[in-house]
């Protein structure tokens, strides 16, 4: 599927100023889709993530993978020819990004209203913790933060641990994913009336907004949702369990789902329609009582025939996996290609995950590894400003680039 | 940001959204959001949508179904029905976009499988969701949320070390499919703008939680070692999670050298800078026994409110963990139009999560909750398909609509 080796997006340009994981993350998917992503960085360093672990041979891994297939260049903004190059570039790509903290790239005098006059249908995107306005627009934010004010925290785990984080950094990724997805309808906005568009999205808000059924059920009935460990508050049995040797996860959803659960599963089919557990909110209510029929028939089965068993009468169900497993699953590996393998030059051959995006006509380009500081210079320079290698190295010792 | 006279950036984009529950219809509401006109097709014989009775259910009308199908147009259509499918195609004609969640294959056996559109509209981007994707070992298995948490790593992730594997509050997988189709149809758009041609897209609930955790996978992927649950903390960076003031919980983010000696000052105690046992985020997890019990006893002294503006006033990332009640009391979600008010011909008005991207040009549309089955057949048949009045009653009678 990724063979066809353009994508959907193959023609747009990005130019792209995010650094650390948002933005990468979401500018790495427009790359996977075949935009042309150009990084820049400050030739004094580049982007913080450069210096993160996980490092093979000195080279961050990290920085590598989510800065697949972008062609890194360096420019000091605050360098006045540096500015002028700057102009030049905007003039000819349809896209910016980036997440330095607001007001940052207007006191840099490249801000939105200077952009636009020089690119009329440019597409300009910012995240950052908070957003542009509101109380907390000057704050600094961070993945731990947008998690714990986004509410997701307040009820995810289990109440004896009070609130409880999700593992990986979810606020970090869900806005990279909501910059993807106001990049593009901005694009579809700049083709369509050939004026662009300022877009602009926040960790915290991107988090708050994975709560969406919660929160209606809370302003409905002003109860705070509860922490309900593996359980959930609309179904059950719907969440994970412990089978003999592991953990399982079940989905007991519709009536038809009960009626089968009880005849097919437990073959109890007196519990269809005991009172304790006739419907949905009744078996949420008595979810003490519902598991420990749940637990008396799989804790003696090994998970995997569990899995086998619930499947085969329509119930969804699997095993609970941890990254050895998913691994070693041809699932993600072999069909579904959601696990890759790229070369880099010094690292050798690194493990990332895929976009899970799936394109039939013009599937998701072949990744690249992130290049070195500044590896695309003279490519970029060149294409886009016409500038000599003799150039490009001059600007470089000037510090300019 | 008026949301009042805007059309959005989709403005001129038809969706026929065949979709049904959480995933599908989270991106369709999403799409209308951003000004698409979305036309939701439910089955005139079986009541529809199934989410229409989901709770919170509110003078017998389900919220949930309300917001998730915010301004779409309800109508009915009987695609098994040879009348009511030749009634889909003419739709599909006048259409940029259809989406469906239906098991993998059922649309081919419908005769209305991407081929089949693609003959009456070749422009026409056909895009699925479904809890596994379309091929792969796992294909014909029914999927939920709970499995692709389960099964997608994410489970593996959160909680505490010594407790089992934790499910994410909200319906993680779902939502993130959702987003992800809405991605996916963007890009499509713009490959339609380019080449002329439309596609088939699918994605999986299992590969989008997948999608979520790259970091974690390539530390992973270098070290051969399954990483252990932290509980509220994280991976490489310390301290950096959760602590707890006088009132009660607040998240810290020291991700930079400079933010650790900035904390330090906050704390009156600047020799911990030049602390052996502190040098580093490495130093400083192998000993945060030492650590942890310093900050708490300085935070112990203040509420998270004053912890927060402290902290905050430095630049270091800090936030109290906020429950939905703190967030419908934080001005920030109102000025941010996080949260908006909806008003309901049975509900009345009621409150719910807004899409978190922000359009300066063309911000999101205002409104309108979702409609009873089939209250768009009138408007949507006769202006699409230009049926009379005659025509509509004998379809209705015939159960086509």
């Amino acid at each position: 599927m990724q063979n066809k080796n353009c994508g959907p997006l193959a023609g747009v340009k990005i130019l792209d100023l995010t650094c650390v994981l948002s933005g990468p993350f979401g500018t790495s998917w427009l790359s996977d889709m075949g935009a042309e992503v150009i990084k820049l960085e400050n030739p004094n360093g580049g982007d913080y993530t450069r210096k993160s672990g996980p490092f093979i041979n000195g080279y961050s891994n990290y920085f590598a993978t989510v800065n697949r297939n972008k062609k890194t260049i360096t420019m000091n903004l605050k360098d006045p020819k540096a500015k002028e190059m700057f102009f030049e570039l905007v003039k000819q790509v349809d896209v910016v990004t980036e997440n330095f903290k607001p007001g940052t790239m207007e006191k840099l005098g490249i801000g939105y209203d200077v952009l636009k006059k020089i690119n009329p249908k440019l597409v300009f995107a910012s995240i950052s913790g908070y957003g542009q306005t509101g109380p907390y627009a000057h704050r600094p934010g961070y993945d731990v933060v947008s998690q714990a004010m986004g509410g997701i925290m307040s009820y995810t785990g289990f109440p004896e641990n009070g609130p409880s984080k999700c593992g990986p950094s979810i606020g970090d990724i869900t806005a990279g994913m909501n910059l993807c997805m106001g990049v593009l309808a901005g694009l579809y906005k700049a083709k369509t009336t050939g004026t662009g568009e300022r877009v602009e999205l926040s960790l915290v808000d991107s988090v708050l907004a994975l709560t969406t059924q919660d929160y209606i059920d809370y302003g409905h009935t002003k109860i705070l949702p509860q922490q309900l460990g593996n359980g959930y508050s609309l179904w059950c049995p719907y969440g994970s369990y412990k089978a003999k040797d592991r953990y399982y996860s079940i989905g007991v959803g519709t009536d038809k789902h009960w009626h089968d659960f009880c005849t097919l599963i437990l073959k109890k089919p007196e519990l269809e329609h005991d009172p304790r557990f006739a419907g949905p909110l009744d078996r949420v209510h008595n979810r003490k009582e519902m598991d420990e029929y749940v637990n008396a028939w799989a804790q003696q089965l090994p998970a995997a025939e569990v899995v086998e068993q619930v499947n085969a009468v329509g119930i969804p169900c699997a095993l609970v996996y941890d990254f050895a497993d998913i691994e070693a699953d041809e699932n993600f590996t072999v069909h579904r290609q959601m696990i890759k393998t790229m070369h880099h030059p010094e690292m050798g051959d690194i493990l990332y995950i895929n976009n899970p995006l799936r394109f039939t006509e013009s599937g998701l380009k072949e990744p690249e590894p992130a290049g070195t500081l500044g590896q695309y210079n003279e490519e970029i320079y060149g294409k886009y400003l016409g500038l000599t290698p003799q150039e490009v190295a001059q600007l470089k010792e000037n510090g300019t680039i | 940001m008026e949301q009042n006279q805007s059309k959005g950036p989709l403005q001129g984009v038809t969706v026929l959204d065949l979709t049904r529950v959480v995933a599908g219809p989270f991106c369709t509401g999403w799409l209308a959001d951003m000004g698409a006109t979305v036309i939701k097709i439910e089955n005139p014989g079986d009541g529809g949508d199934h989410s229409r009775v989901s709770e919170p259910v509110v003078n017998g009308v389900s919220a949930w179904y309300a917001v998730l199908n915010r301004s779409k147009q309800t109508v009915t259509l009987n695609l098994k029905d040879p009348e009511g499918k030749a009634l889909f195609l003419e739709l599909v004609k006048k259409a940029d976009v259809v989406t469906e969640n239906f098991r993998p294959g059922v649309m081919d056996r419908l005769g209305l499988g991407y081929e089949d559109l693609a003959k009456v509209n070749p422009k026409i981007i056909f895009a699925s969701v479904s809890g596994y994707g379309s091929y792969g070992p796992y294909s014909q298995r029914p999927g939920y949320d709970v499995i692709s948490q389960g099964m997608g790593g994410i489970m593996s992730l959160t909680g505490f070390e010594d407790g089992p594997p934790t499910k994410v509050g909200t319906t993680l997988g779902d939502i993130t499919a959702g987003m992800n189709m809405a991605i996916g149809i963007l890009a499509a758009l713009q490959c339609v703008h380019t080449t002329g041609k439309g596609q088939k897209l699918e994605v999986a609930l299992v590969d989008s939680v997948f999608a979520m955790v790259p970091f974690e996978f390539l530390l992973y992927s270098i070290t051969g070692k399954v990483p252990p649950r932290r509980g509220n903390h994280y991976n490489i960076w310390c301290p950096y999670g959760t602590f707890k003031a006088a009132d009660g919980y607040y998240q810290l983010g020291v991700g930079t050298e400079k933010h650790f000696q900035l904390l330090c000052n906050v704390m009156e105690k600047p020799e911990l800078i030049e602390d052996p046992r502190f040098t580093d985020h490495i130093a400083r997890m192998a000993n945060k026994g030492v650590l942890y019990p310093i900050i708490d006893a300085w935070a112990a002294q203040y509420t998270v409110k004053q912890v927060a503006e402290q902290l905050n006033a430095v630049g270091i990332p800090c936030s109290g963990v906020y429950d939905l009640k703190d967030i419908s009391e934080d001005p920030h979600f109102t000025q941010r139009d996080m949260i908006k008010t909806m008003e309901h011909p049975q509900i009345g008005n009621f409150s719910y999560v807004n899409m978190p991207v922000r359009f300066f040009g063309t911000p999101l549309v205002e409104p309108r909750a979702a409609g009873d089955l089939g209250a768009y057949n009138e408007s949507v048949y006769t202006q699409l398909l230009g049926l009379d009045e005659e025509k509509l009653k004998q379809l209705h009678e015939k159960g086509v609509i």
